[in-house]
């Protein structure tokens, strides 16, 4: 306990800190009810977002572009957390966790091949990854195609997750492939990072978050896998992502195969049966579980504090706020009035107080 | 070696049917600096560039042959020169003869070769395959004669298994793990021929990696395997037969094609070079700067090889409008000896010198040595860095320049260590020839200090010179000029008097101050007048005094009190030299000391050994960066910045290197 306050009180100090900055029930409340698209970004500006963004008054706004900028102070912070933390092993995991950015860039990259396109007409869609990402990204942007990614990065779980990926997509040729084994390998890495943590209260509480996170991954995969992509359940479950809590393959297969919403839900666990009970809409799964998610986070931070979940339930937390904030911005861009937004959006932001 | 090689302007007319003679002969001299006729006075005349790009088409293609053929062939060794240049035109039937000989002779041979060495892969690539199935001890025939049943061999990431397993779990399957290899499971995968659909997709979806088998392959693998190896074990023999007579081709022909090939790079770089030609109706006109030594030769060679048809000039630069103006530029031809000629790049990487001006190279080749020699004084790191130079000059073809340099440098340090008495830092070794630096560092100071007086002051002499050869007169009271160089030594001679007497008599003082109080206000006046004098020779209207007269001489005299302080902190800029010795001795003590700590543990002799061996290379490659780029920096800052203005064009010969 004494070894764990002394290794967690400085990365806990920092996080506390960092966490002060996040959104108020005051700023949610402004930036729901702005008029329009620039009074949003007017309110924003006074935020710590605020830093990401462009002259508003100089440059033309875009809500595509400016997506990705917001995500500069989470980027920021992944850093700043890693750098507190004292162990590799910890490290590791919040790497592990900033890897799924390396892996949405890395995306970008093989569709502007795939495309033919620069990155210069992609950039705009990448991550501001920082120092923190060790990637050779010159290189990787200056590769014709996969192949030479996946020598590139040979010694990077990336590489390997390629390498074993390419014979399929040399006959089918097609990138989802590539990028399904790129957000596996992540998810992979996630859970060996768990496992390899040295403590056990570390392990405990790095899976209370993050298995409950991949479980709702999982369940909004299946949805759109099967709904969206018109798969099959048995490449559904294979498409499934490692380290769950929750749910099993088994219940994955049951999920993929259930024919309609009601019987989607009797597939569910119990305990997150409970949660998603008043779901009548595929679309609406996603506001539920990650209202869910963010409870689960908030009494993390109730709990005892001398252990890596509170950076990672920071750092997750700082993510859905992010989520929510580019979810408000598109809506505002299209116009969409506070009622209607509100229902893309997990209850924390409007108003249900944090536990 | 003080000037560039003197160049004249030369011009040739030719009739279309002699232009190839006329190239042939111009790339045997090579020495020409080509000027695109269109951008003369002769292309308002309507002389056009005009290039046979079928011709050049036809060399494209014998290149790209000759490239295979020496790919394939693979004959090492430089390329010969080429002993005579012939006419592009007419050497391409020769060229296009050869080459297909050589095709005719060695393709077929090469053909059976590649395929040969294909089979080869193929059968290790499919014994592999095999061997990864070997434990599972198949029979293939049998697998084959399944009525019911579909199977797949291939490999899958290992954490995919249970996925795997899982998703077919509705389905009649059956996964056999055979072994792995590489995180990934070879895996025999079966399912009832009716559900062979999904057993693929979900196979496909777990990342599966195929293991394909040709129908030739049957009965039990290790049968297989054994059947392979006993075909891998012929076509090796066969390969090798093929590789003695590829062999045999390449000591045939392998000289013969780089020949060729060097030939027809030549061809090419000749036809490309007919963009700076002119033509008009069935004439070619063609210009360019051409060393004044070679034109009589030159002359001589393509009237005789266009049998007088061609009218070949020379133009003085002096008689050309355009370079009197200032509109075309005299190119720069170094004329350097060898030893010095590696320094001509540092003197580009500041700039090119115009052709008026004095070729700085060999004042920068002497200077850097003796600088760098004063910094890095020491006989064995001036061995080691001698000895590395020679490497360079001798494996590295490339960077033969920077080898010659190193060596140099090498040279210069041996020479001033034997004059600090220092081999490897001992200093008791060898009595030193002039003095240990960390003995007497206030004398090696001023020491430096006067060096870069000298330096200083040769690059004011060699400024006077390009004044006067530039006919800059108005220059000469400038703080850079004459005035400016007599101030500079007045103040050297005063601080050397006292330095050598101890004291200055009141009239030394007083001549020197109206001396120096003259030439100031001499450096003040020479922008103003200038100008005074410039408005008079206009003429304009306004009066005799130019406006903003006041301005000028406000700016005048702060540029000279700038300037005046420059050549303080110029002068005092070369003390470094006597820091980076003593710093060189400082690392040295430094290194002793820790060898000397190191000695008194168990095994100490050789850590003392070790510790000083790591720290002589540590001192050479930390030491000898930081000295070469303070010597860059005086020659450039302390000494360039007083002469040289650069702003000249580099001579581009007519073939360069591909």
């Amino acid at each position: 306990m004494i070894f764990a306050a002394a290794g967690y009180a400085y990365p806990n100090a920092k996080v506390r800190a960092l966490r002060s900055k996040r959104l108020t029930a005051q700023d949610h409340h402004f930036l729901l009810e702005a008029k329009d698209f620039s009074s949003f970004l007017a309110y924003l500006v006074t935020t710590t977002y605020g830093l990401a963004l462009p002259n508003i008054e100089e440059e033309k706004t875009d809500p595509g572009a400016l997506e990705r900028r917001l995500a500069r102070s989470l980027m920021e912070d992944y850093a700043k957390v890693a750098r507190s933390l004292r162990g590799k092993r910890e490290q590791e995991l919040v790497l592990a966790l900033f890897s799924r950015f390396e892996s949405e860039n890395l995306k970008v990259l093989l569709r502007a091949m795939f495309s033919g396109r620069g990155k210069q007409a992609v950039a705009h869609l990448l991550y501001p990854l920082g120092k923190l990402s060790a990637l050779p990204w010159d290189d990787l942007w200056a590769c014709s195609n996969p192949a030479e990614i996946a020598d590139f990065l040979i010694r990077n779980p990336f590489g390997q997750a390629l390498q074993h990926a390419i014979p399929q997509y040399n006959v089918q040729g097609r990138l989802f492939l590539l990028e399904m084994a790129l957000d596996l390998s992540c998810f992979q890495r996630l859970k060996q990072a768990i496992s390899g943590l040295r403590s056990r209260s570390d392990r405990k509480a790095a899976k209370r978050i993050l298995g409950p996170y991949v479980d709702v991954l999982n369940i909004l995969w299946v949805i759109r896998l099967k709904i969206h992509y018109k798969l099959s359940h048995e490449e559904i479950v294979n498409y499934s992502l490692p380290g769950g809590e929750l749910l099993t393959l088994s219940h994955l297969h049951r999920l993929a195969r259930a024919e309609d919403v009601s019987s989607f839900l009797e597939q569910m666990p119990r305990s997150l049966q409970k949660e998603v009970g008043e779901v009548c809409d595929w679309n609406n799964f996603h506001t539920y579980l990650e209202t869910w998610l963010l409870r689960l986070i908030a009494r993390l931070f109730m709990g005892p504090p001398f252990h890596i979940g509170i950076e990672i339930a920071f750092l997750m937390e700082k993510e859905m706020e992010l989520t929510s904030l580019i979810t408000l911005l598109e809506a505002k861009a299209q116009g969409l009035s506070p009622d209607k937004t509100v229902k893309k959006l997990p209850m924390q932001f409007f108003g249900v107080t944090y536990v | 070696m003080f000037r560039p090689v003197k160049l004249t302007r030369l011009t040739i007319q030719a009739p279309e049917d002699r232009i190839s003679a006329v190239m042939a002969v111009l790339g045997d001299l090579r020495l020409l600096h080509l000027i695109r006729v269109e951008e003369t006075h002769l292309g308002r005349l309507g002389y056009v560039a005009h290039i046979d790009t079928s011709l050049l088409e036809h060399y494209d293609s014998l290149l790209a042959r000759a490239n295979k053929l020496l790919r394939d062939l693979g004959p090492t060794g430089p390329s010969s020169d080429i002993r005579k240049v012939h006419q592009p035109d007419k050497a391409v039937f020769r060229l296009e003869e050869d080459i297909a000989h050589i095709e005719t002779e060695a393709l077929e041979p090469l053909e059976r070769k590649k395929k040969a060495k294909n089979a080869i892969s193929e059968h290790e690539a499919l014994i592999a395959r095999l061997q990864l199935l070997e434990p599972a001890e198949i029979d293939l025939d049998r697998l084959h004669d399944l009525r019911y049943v579909t199977w797949r061999a291939g490999l899958i990431p290992e954490e995919n298994l249970n996925k795997l397993e899982q998703s077919l779990v509705d389905t009649h399957h059956t996964l056999i793990p055979v072994g792995r290899k590489k995180q990934r499971v070879v895996l025999l995968a079966m399912s009832l021929k009716e559900d062979k659909e999904v057993l693929l997709r979900a196979l496909k979806s777990a990342f599966w990696d195929p293991l394909e088998l040709p129908p030739r392959i049957h009965g039990t693998i290790k049968k297989a395997l054994d059947r392979l190896s006993s075909e891998l074990e012929h076509l090796k023999t066969e390969f090798a037969g093929l590789d003695t007579e590829g062999a045999e081709l390449t000591r045939k022909y392998g000289t013969k094609l780089k020949y060729l090939r060097e030939e027809i790079l030549l061809a090419r770089q000749l036809l490309k070079a007919q963009t700076e030609f002119g033509q008009i109706d069935h004439t070619y006109l063609l210009t360019g700067w051409i060393p004044v030594a070679l034109f009589e030769e030159l002359k001589k060679r393509i009237l005789k090889a266009t049998s007088g048809n061609v009218l070949v000039d020379q133009v003085d630069p002096k008689d050309i409008k355009e370079v009197r103006s200032g509109i075309l530029k005299i190119p720069i031809l170094f004329n350097n000896p060898m030893l010095i000629r590696p320094f001509e790049r540092l003197t580009t990487l500041y700039g090119t010198p115009s052709y008026e001006e004095l070729e700085p190279t060999v004042f920068l080749a002497v200077s850097f040595l003796l600088l760098f020699g004063m910094m890095f004084g020491d006989m064995g790191h001036g061995a080691i860095l001698c000895g590395i130079g020679y490497y360079v000059f001798r494996k590295m073809y490339r960077y033969i320049d920077y080898g010659i340099i190193l060596m140099e440098c090498g040279v210069s340090s041996m020479i001033f260590g034997l004059l600090y008495g220092s081999i490897f830092g001992l200093e008791d070794l060898v009595p030193a020839l002039w003095m240990h630096p960390m003995e007497e560092i206030n004398l090696f100071m001023v020491m430096s200090a006067f060096f870069g007086v000298g330096v200083i002051s040769l690059g004011l002499i060699l400024n006077l010179l390009n004044v006067i050869r530039q006919h800059r007169y108005g220059e000469l009271l400038s703080t850079s000029g004459l005035a400016g160089a007599l101030l500079y030594w007045l103040g050297v001679g005063l601080v050397a008097r006292y330095l050598l007497s101890g004291e200055l008599s009141p009239f030394e003082l007083m001549c020197a101050m109206v001396a120096a109080g003259a030439l100031i206000i001499l450096m003040i006046l020479q922008r103003p007048v200038s100008a005074v004098l410039a408005q008079r020779r206009i003429g304009k209207k306004g009066g005799r005094i130019p406006p903003g007269l006041g301005g000028t001489i406000l700016e005048s005299f702060i540029e000279v009190f700038d300037d005046l302080l420059r050549y303080l902190t110029n002068t005092v800029s070369f003390v470094r030299v006597a820091a980076f010795a003593l710093t060189h001795a400082g690392l040295f003590i430094a290194v002793f000391s820790l060898a000397d700590m190191v000695r008194g543990v168990h095994g100490g002799g050789l850590l003392y050994w070790v510790t000083l061996i790591i720290g002589n290379v540590f001192i050479i490659a930390l030491e000898g960066m930081v000295v070469s780029i303070q010597t860059i920096r005086l020659e450039y800052y302390e000494f360039f910045s007083k002469f040289f203005r650069g702003g000249g064009k580099p001579f581009q010969p007519l073939i360069e290197e591909e």
